[in-house]
This record gives C-alpha cells, structure tokens and sequence, in this order.
C-alpha cells in the first residue's frame, strides 16, 4: 500500500465532500442546532447563576445521537456505489493502484471531512459556551465527548460503507442508509424498550443487549464521562455501575472499536472481490 | 500511659519556653513549671479545678484522654491528641466541658463500640475548632444536650461507605448547636431524638447522608453546603423543620436525594439549590397528617436528573416561587399513579417552569394557561424504572411526540400549576457553586476550531503534489 497515493485518495474524497451539498447541509445543521443548545444553556446560567453543564452535554449528547448517524451513514453509503453509478469507479481502479489504496484513501478522506464538520460544531457552540462561563467544568471531559462523537461516526461511516459495497446504486444504498439510521435510532430502541416491558426481561440482560446498539454505547460512555456515573439510566445503569464499575470505558470503547472494524473490514473484502467494481 | 512525647519533636530551648507559659489557672493562677518531670495531660486535668482554662503546649500527646471534670483544654491548634487505635481518642464526662484547637487522630475501628474522636457524654459541652483525621466516628453526643459543636474538621477513614462510622452523632442531646463545621467522607451527620438542634453553615461532602435528621422535632437547617454525598439531608419521622438557604448539589448514586423526606410533618423548605442532584427532592408520606403542611418555597432545581420525586401517598404539599430550570425531568411519581391534594400554586403565585409553553397575555407575569407536566415516556419510566436505560435517546422523545400527535397515547398529566411563573423569581444569592475554567474551556474550543481549519484547509487547497502519477491526475481532475 503507498501511502502517497493512499493520502492523494484522502484529499480528493475530502475536497469532494467539502462540494458535497448534502454534507454541507448536515454539518450546517449540526453547527446551527448545537449552537441553540448553547444558547439555551446560557439562558439557564442566567438565572441560576451559574452553569449546568452536565444537562448541556445532556442535550449536545442526543444531538449527536440524531445528526452524525444520518451524516456519517449517508455519506458512507454514496462514497462506493455513487462512484461506481458514475462510472468513476472504473476508471480510478484502472489507475496502476490497488483497491485496499483506494479503499483506505477514501475511508481516510471521508473520516476527515466528518471529523471537520464535528470539530466545527462542538467547537464552536464549545467557545460560545467557554465565552458565557457555562462551559464544562472539567475541559477533559468535553474533549472526550468530542472523542467518543468521532468513534461514533466512524461506526456509522464503516456501516455506510458496507452498504455501499453491496449495493451498485448511489440512490439504492442511501435509502438503506437511511432506513439502518431509523432501525438505530429508533427502531432498535423502542423494539428493547418493548421487549423489556413485554418479557419483564433482566436489567443484565436489558443492558447487555442494549450493548448490541452502538448508539446506546456511544450514550452511555458519554454520559459516563460527562457524570462519572451511570445513575441516569436507572437500575440498569446502577446495575451496570456496580457490576462493572471501572471496567465499564474499556467495554464502551471495545463495542465501538468492533462496531467500526468489522463493518468496514467486511466491507472491502465486498469491494476487493465483487466483480461489480 | 498519658505521657507525652512532644520533646521528641521540638528542639530543647523552644521546649523550655513553651513550658514557661503552660498553664493559667485561672482559680489558682498557677502556671506549670520548665522542670515539670513531663507534661501530663491527664494529670493536669486531675490537677485541675472546675473552670480552669488548660492551655496546652504544641507537641503530641497520647491518648485516650478522659475529661471528667468541667475545664477548658485550649490547644491552639498545635497540640495532638494521637490515639492508640483502641476506642475513643477524648471522652469527655463532665457538664461544661470546652474542647478548642486541637488535632485528633487514631479512633478505634469498631463499629459495635462506635469509637469517636470525641464522645461527649454530658450537658453544655463544647467542642470547637478542632482537625479531626482518619476517624472512625468523629464527634459523638450521646445524652449531652445543649452542646455547641463549632468550627470543626471531621475527615474520615478511607473505608467503603457502609464500614465508615458517623462524622457527626448526635444522640439524645436536645439544642445542640452545630455550626461552621466540614465534615468529609464519613458516613451520616445523624441527629438523632435530639429536638432544638440548629444546624448552620456547615460543609458536608463525599459522605453518605449529608445530614441525617431521625425521629427529631424543631430544628433549624440552614446555610449549609451538601455536595456529593449519596443523600444531601435526609428528613426522617420528625415534625416542625425550617430547611432554608441550603445548597444541596452533586449528590447522585442510587439513592441520589438532595433531600429526602420520610414521614416529616410541617417542614417548610426555602430557599434552597437542588443542584445537579440524581433526584432534587425525594417524598414519602410527608406529611402524615392533613395539617402538617410542607411547603416549597422559593427553591431553585435545576440541572438534576429528575427534580421531584414523590409517592403517591406524598399529599398536602405546597410549591410555591420555585424555580424548576432544566431539569431532566421535573417531576416522577415513583411506581406510576398519582398524586392528590398537593397545591401547585399559592395565593395565585406558582412556579417558574423552564419547559412551560404558555403565554402572559395581561403582563403581570402568570402565565395564562396552566403548566402541565405531562410526558409518556416518563410515565413509563416511572412504572417500569428499568426504562431509563433509554433516558437521553431520540427514541424516548419519539415517544413522547407521539403522544402529543396521537393524545389517545397521552397519560394523564402528573402535575398542573394553575398559575405559573413566566419570569424566574428572585433567588437568595449563590454561594459555594465553583465556576467553570473559562480560559482552559476556551483552549479547548479554540482547539477544536484549529483542528478543523486545518483539515478544511487541506480539502479546499489544490494539492496535487508534482510526483503523483500522470494518469491519476487526469482521473482525479
């Protein structure tokens, strides 16, 4: 693999989504409405007197739930199949590189443009709020949830693009995208939620399985790092807390670490081997 | 035994001073000589006449100390009280006692005896200004009323909660004065059968109960600071409290109260901030009976998890002037059910609600339509509590959108204030609330932005470097 050649991919895919107009809108959308939150947190401060950052990241941590999926799943899901719709595909693979350099240059550009546009947003409604004084009061942690919302688009990004290597059609694999985005964010959800009520289930098994969703991973290794504590979630969360106590990070980020892997390493040996490409 | 050792630790001329000016006996006006064969304090004590004032020297002095009569000790904040880990380090006896200025450590461990650093067993004691470390149970009035409890460092031992011993016991010691003091990772400050007690401008953190108030009647709870204790003040089985000005924040786990309430009859809480607490007010049963009135007034709750949570059986409560600010959820009927007879609104005042959607069309700052707290994934939550593994994700607010799309889903309203607040009401001023770093959160935003400049500089520059291959260049432009 030449790494030159895999960083010239990079920056090509880059400048794509950087034209992309859908990725332009999300990322508008992720500054505008992380920007409100902030607002809405100062308007709080003013009248207490003093900052409640922990509801702030509350809010930024459901935010984030909802917008980087959507963005790193759609972008995803166009990146192999659009390519391959416009026939661009061809000819860049008839290019003397290999496929893994085509691969990972654009896995690396597309990681790029979303960390971009997460940056963009956290930091911004993050200087807003430094400005206000109702920042964290621990700038670690806001750090490390800017670090957990990356992991995550990078689940979501190696979901997209698995999608994308198994379908030929741009427009076809976006609407899987999108429907994975509803099953994960809500679907998935409200399904335990159900079979929770309905089968009177554990909380160890409820929190085990609740594991299979990264987005719920995501959630509770930020809500993790912002209370040190998973009280929130109630006794799944306090049962979580004592059984698994100092374990618990290193269980999050191995979910998501596998999340991201195994996606997207299924993904290119789809694109290494289909005769689609 | 009581033999003291502070020569060991300080050099011979200052030791000779220091003995010069050992003593003032304030009856016989005898001072303690350089050529004492050593200090004894047990001795002196024994010397001592009712009144007298002891004064003693720096240094370290072995205990367990007993004080059986009724003298001031006044260690100016230099002399320890080392306690061979045996029981209690001072046991004081007798009626009138002062305990000032000393350092104490080496309690016992044993929660059976519940060993202390201080026990105090008579009337009209006080013990002030002293540095209690590494204790079992730290100060221990057991049938010692009118006591005044001032100033006083308690730090515990390094223990799980449930094996710590009391910082603070009060135990059939009624008008204790308990003032000023900082209590940290004990187990409760309890007071126990012990009416009249003023609790005041204390600093209880990192324990398990902040305060804990059992079986106790009139007391005064005020200006204190509870942070990060399982359960900030805990009301139990007592009538006739004045709970004002507190500040009761970061006390989560999972019991997580900023102040509970069991069985409290008559308590009128004002004033307070249940800050960022797990639950800010938990209630059961309070009040037993229909005259007993608690009233909130004036309370600031914001950024909890849930602000109020209260059994169905929780009735004659009235809210008024609180202000309700970004909590996660504002009120949980625990087990599901409802609630009756509480009075959301007082003489036409209700309270400031951060999520109230209404309007004040006449300008006099009541919202014209009532507040009403209604969501269905809270109603679920509070039935099934196993539900809040899915606090915080879109598929909790799916839920309660589709409620409000479909009211067949909608669960009957928890709570409705008549008349709420659309302006914050005036709040006593905060103290104790740490600001964030501001220029370290500043860093880090700035950051952020720099990163991202960066990366959207690669992508918008053209980059074509000279060495990349002629074909993929045409490919790529």
């Amino acid at each position: 693999m030449d790494l030159h050649t895999v960083w010239t991919i990079a920056r090509k895919e880059l400048r794509d989504a950087l034209h992309n107009r859908w990725f332009l809108l999300y990322t508008l959308a992720f500054i505008g409405l992380s920007l409100g939150l902030s607002y809405l947190a100062m308007s709080g401060s003013g009248i207490a007197g003093f900052a409640g950052f922990g509801r702030t990241a509350a809010s930024l941590i459901n935010l984030v739930l909802l917008i980087v999926p959507l963005m790193a799943l759609t972008v995803g899901a166009q990146s192999l199949a659009g390519e391959q719709e416009r026939k661009t595909m061809a000819y860049l693979l008839a290019q003397p590189i290999t496929r893994l350099e085509v691969y990972v240059g654009k896995y690396l550009g597309l990681t790029m443009s979303l960390f971009a546009s997460l940056v963009l947003g956290f930091g911004i409604s993050g200087l807003v709020l430094a400005i206000d004084g109702s920042g964290a009061s621990d700038p670690w942690s806001y750090l490390i949830l800017v670090g957990l919302a990356f992991a995550l688009c990078l689940v979501m990004l190696s979901v997209g693009f698995l999608v994308s290597a198994l379908t030929r059609r741009a427009g076809v694999a976006v609407g899987i995208g999108l429907f994975l985005w509803l099953a994960f964010v809500f679907l998935g959800d409200l399904g335990m939620m159900g079979t929770a009520v309905a089968m009177r289930m554990p909380i160890n098994g409820l929190f085990w399985l609740s594991l299979a969703n990264p987005l719920q991973v995501f959630k509770m290794a930020a809500i993790l790092n912002i209370n040190a504590t998973l009280d929130v979630l109630g006794p799944a969360g306090i049962f979580a807390m004592q059984e698994y106590g100092s374990k618990l990070p290193l269980i999050f980020i191995g979910v998501l670490v596998i999340w991201a892997v195994l996606p997207g390493v299924a993904a290119f040996v789809r694109f290494d081997t289909s005769n689609d490409f | 035994m009581f033999r003291p050792n502070f020569a060991a630790i300080l050099p011979p001329s200052l030791v000779a001073v220091t003995l010069c000016v050992l003593l003032t006996r304030s009856a016989h006006g005898v001072a303690a000589r350089a050529d004492a064969p050593a200090f004894d304090l047990q001795a002196m004590i024994a010397q001592a006449a009712p009144g007298d004032v002891i004064a003693v020297p720096p240094g370290t002095y072995a205990a367990p100390l007993l004080i059986d009569k009724s003298v001031t000790l006044e260690g100016n904040g230099a002399a320890i009280l080392q306690g061979d880990g045996s029981g209690n380090v001072v046991h004081i006896t007798a009626p009138g006692v002062t305990l000032r200025g000393f350092a104490l450590r080496g309690t016992g461990l044993s929660l059976d005896r519940e060993d202390a650093a201080v026990r105090v067993s008579a009337a009209d004691v006080t013990v002030e200004d002293n540095q209690i470390d590494d204790a079992l149970f730290g100060i221990y009035y057991e049938n010692a009323p009118r006591g005044v409890i001032r100033g006083n460092t308690v730090v515990g031992m390094d223990l799980l909660e449930s094996r710590r011993g009391d910082g603070l016991k009060l135990f059939y010691s009624a008008d204790t004065l308990v003032e000023g003091n900082t209590l940290q990772e004990t187990r409760d400050a309890i007071v126990w059968y012990s009416p009249g007690t003023i609790v005041r401008g204390n600093v209880m953190e990192h324990g398990r109960y902040g305060l804990h108030f059992m079986s106790t009647d009139n007391h005064i709870i005020e200006n204190n600071v509870l942070r990060g204790n399982s359960v900030g003040i805990y009301l139990m089985y007592g009538s006739n409290y004045t709970v004002r000005n507190n500040l009761l924040a970061d006390n989560r786990g999972p019991s997580g109260y900023g102040l509970g309430l069991k069985e409290t009859n008559r308590a009128t809480i004002e004033g307070n901030r249940f800050v960022n607490d797990r639950v800010g007010v938990y209630s059961d049963s309070s009040p037993l009976r229909p005259d007993a009135v608690v009233t909130f007034r004036n309370n600031l709750f914001a950024f909890n998890e849930i602000a109020l949570v209260l059994l169905p059986n929780v009735r004659h409560n009235v809210y008024t002037e609180n202000v309700f600010l970004e909590n996660g959820e504002q009120l949980s009927i625990a087990g599901g059910g409802e609630l009756a007879q509480n009075e959301w609104a007082l003489d036409g005042r209700g309270n400031y609600w951060s999520d109230y959607h209404g309007f004040d069309g006449d300008g006099d700052a009541i919202g014209d339509m009532p507040y009403v707290s209604q969501s269905l994934y809270e109603d679920m939550a509070a039935r099934h509590p196993e539900l809040r593994l899915f606090q915080l994700s879109p598929a909790a607010d799916a839920i309660d959108l589709a409620a409000k799309a479909f009211p067949i889903f909608a669960p009957r309203p928890l709570l409705e204030d008549p008349h709420p607040l659309t302006r914050p009401p005036a709040l006593p001023p905060v103290s104790g609330m740490a600001p964030p770093p501001v220029a370290l959160n500043l860093v880090v935003a700035l950051l952020l932005l720099a990163a991202a400049t960066v990366v959207l500089t690669l992508g918008l520059r053209s980059f074509m470097p000279r060495d990349t291959p002629s074909t993929l260049r045409t490919s790529i432009n």
